[in-house]
């Protein structure tokens, strides 16, 4: 009995301190490779090839390569947008050096997301789980495993150095809550994954900041929280369905507010609104007419919106935020200061944006 | 020892299962489980560091001009740099590099506050400046500095700035050497601290840190062939720091001594050329105001 007691004991006291000392790994190396070993069959490098024609019309491809994160066991990748675009083939190589034709299935240039698929059997797939990027703090590690320049499976690591950093996409719009880290991050990482120290996929390598093309220890990550909210809808319809407002907005400045004899100072300002649009029918109305105001021309007569949904609205970025949060079909309540002074509310049922839009008008 | 109501106690000695359950949550409980939001300790005290930092570690933007270009009639340019809060009524040390062609400095807090700064004093060979900020009713967090002296290389550091005026950022490395020299132009600095924590421009007049969130140096300089990281940077201890810029701060010492010396110089001048009047002093009172010939 006593025997069998010791034994019990022993065996939760080995569970507890059952870190392999062999090579008297420090806990944060220990980390690093558990982490690898575990998460870098789950992160694959992509080859786009993109047909080209020359001054003669003949085809030539060119390639690309980039990086992806699997998401899902039915064997869907998370990866950048600009990885993928305008690829005529989609090469995906799993780390065992397999290499799968991929299906585009979904992307959106606003975020800079975008979704393939290989057809592997789930026993063969690794996956990533997907974290959470919403108590991020800066100084913790930050993994990013990715296939720079092309060069095969890299890790790298290093720490958050900020967070809440806002970035433009290719198309102009902004991406929110961007992560910035100074694990090195190079041309061929973008897709990868950036992975926190307790293994989940915090963010999407999506660019760097650097004078000379490669990296200076500024990376910037897009949040998974960001990821989490476009994935679904890429995989189930290829696109995002971005609220639409259907007004144009512009920043109103101080000095323009205090020209044009406005009771408000800052605020987003309707300089058009489409016909029988969202904004249209709920009667938010644009500028008219347009005026000189130092040397910018402004067009003014319309709204200025003061805040979006009880929240007030500096700027037309930040009420471009605002309404980036919902889904077509959810209503909003504006503040909203007329031409002549006077305020008002109106209550706007956005729609769904066309895809052709500009990212500048919500 | 404690012990537990035994709720079994037909085949199991209570302190056994006391013992079990203990060991059991002690395992559940420590990092070794890798929970959802488990950090490591290395990342903690990151973080912790960071957090006591961040609010000393200010962005510093300053407009500019080539002072040889017309007399600054170009419009201005404008640059970033990252500044140290030394004391709570605004005292902030950065680079002399950073404010030396500045027409308009002005100093972002980690609050989000703007203020305008101007030149205290500046020491151009040791590549420090002081600046003077009005931080209002709400005083700045001071820097707890540390000893220069006592690091070592491979020793933890984290930098704190500003690189390419994006805005605070933290960058983290190790120290790769220390008391190491180099020029800067035509400038030699010496004794410096060289790590590899990526260290961009911007991050110049930044905070580098020990891992106790002690301030060890002034980030000052990087080797690139590039012109940004390459994650060869070098900062100036702390403890140059301690001593040059007292003296910034407090000019007296040094106006008292060269008062002195100029005393003293002068004394002996005197000295020197009294003997030869002094050996014909018949002469003496013919140059005195009040003799009238």
């Amino acid at each position: 009995m006593f025997l069998k007691n010791t034994l019990f004991i022993i065996l939760l006291l080995t569970l507890f301190f059952s870190v392999p000392s062999a090579y008297s790994l420090t806990e944060d190396e220990k980390n690093n490779i558990d982490l690898y070993q575990s998460l870098a069959p789950g992160v694959v490098n992509i080859t786009s090839t993109v047909v080209e024609h020359d001054f003669f019309f003949n085809v030539i491809p060119r390639q690309g390569t980039g990086s992806g994160a699997i998401i899902d066991s039915r064997g869907y990748i998370l990866t950048n947008n600009h990885v993928i675009e305008d690829a005529h083939k989609l090469e995906v190589t799993l780390s065992t050096g397999k290499k799968y034709t991929a299906k585009l299935i979904g992307s959106d240039p606003d975020t800079d997301l975008a979704v393939v698929k290989i057809d592997v059997p789930k026993e063969k797939l690794t996956v990533i789980p997907l974290g959470t990027s919403a108590n991020l703090k800066v100084g913790q590690k930050s993994i990013a495993i990715g296939n720079p320049f092309g060069l095969g499976q890299t890790l790298t690591t290093g720490v958050i150095s900020s967070i809440g950093r806002t970035m433009r996409s290719s198309t102009g719009s902004l991406v929110e809550d961007i992560i910035q880290t100074d694990a090195s991050i190079n041309p061929g990482n973008s897709g990868g994954p950036l992975i926190d120290s307790s293994g989940q996929l915090v963010g999407i390598t999506t660019a760097i900041f650097s004078p000379t093309g490669a990296s200076v220890g500024i990376g910037f990550a897009i949040p998974v929280d960001t990821a989490k909210r476009v994935v679904n809808d890429l995989i189930d319809k290829g696109y995002y369905s971005y609220p639409y407002l259907g007004a144009t907005l512009m920043n109103l400045f101080p000095d323009i507010a205090s020209a044009l004899k406005l009771p408000v100072t800052s605020g987003a300002l309707v300089v058009d609104v489409t016909p029988r649009g969202p904004a249209d029918r709920a009667g938010l109305r644009g500028g008219n007419r347009r005026a000189q105001i130092g040397n910018n021309i402004v067009i003014v007569g319309g709204d200025v919106v003061v805040s979006v949904n009880g929240k007030p609205v500096q700027d037309a970025d930040a009420a471009i935020r605002e309404i980036r949060k919902l889904r077509p079909g959810d209503r909003i309540e504006l503040v909203i200061v007329r031409w002549d002074g006077s305020k008002g509310a109106v209550t706007v049922i956005l729609g769904e944006k066309p895809r052709d839009v500009r990212a500048k008008q919500p | 020892m404690f012990k537990l109501p035994a709720w079994n106690s037909r085949n199991c000695p209570c302190l056994r299962r006391a013992v079990s359950i203990f060991c059991l949550l002690l395992w559940l409980t420590s990092g070794h489980v890798q929970g959802a939001l488990a950090l490591t300790t290395a990342e903690e005290n990151t973080i912790a560091a960071y957090e006591k930092v961040a609010p000393s570690v200010v962005n510093i933007t300053t407009m500019e001009c080539d002072p040889e270009f017309f007399w600054c009639a170009t419009p201005l340019d404008s640059g970033s740099g990252s500044g140290v809060v030394l004391s709570a009524d605004g005292l902030i040390v950065t680079n002399n590099h950073v404010v030396s062609n500045a027409k308009k400095i002005s100093v972002a807090l980690s609050d989000g506050r703007r203020l305008d700064a101007h030149v205290l004093a500046s020491a151009v060979a040791e590549d420090f400046a002081v600046l003077k900020v009005d931080p209002g009713e709400k005083p700045l967090r001071a820097i707890s500095l540390g000893n220069s002296d006592r690091l070592k290389i491979g020793e933890r550091v984290l930098a704190v700035g500003n690189p390419f005026g994006l805005g605070q950022t933290l960058t983290v490395g190790i120290v790769s050497m220390t008391n190491r020299t180099v020029k800067d132009g035509g400038k030699i600095l010496r004794d410096l601290i060289q790590t590899d924590a990526s260290i961009n421009p911007g991050n110049s007049g930044g905070a580098l840190v020990n891992s106790d969130g002690e301030l060890v140096g002034i980030c000052t300089a990087i080797l690139s062939p590039t012109g940004s990281s390459v994650r060869i940077g070098f900062a100036i201890p702390v403890n140059r720091m301690k001593e040059v810029v007292p003296t910034l701060i407090n000019p007296w010492p040094r106006i008292v001594g060269w008062g002195v010396a100029a005393l003293l110089l002068t004394l002996f001048l005197k000295r020197i050329y009294r003997r030869p009047e002094a050996a014909s002093s018949g002469n003496v009172s013919r140059m005195g105001p009040d003799s009238n010939f």
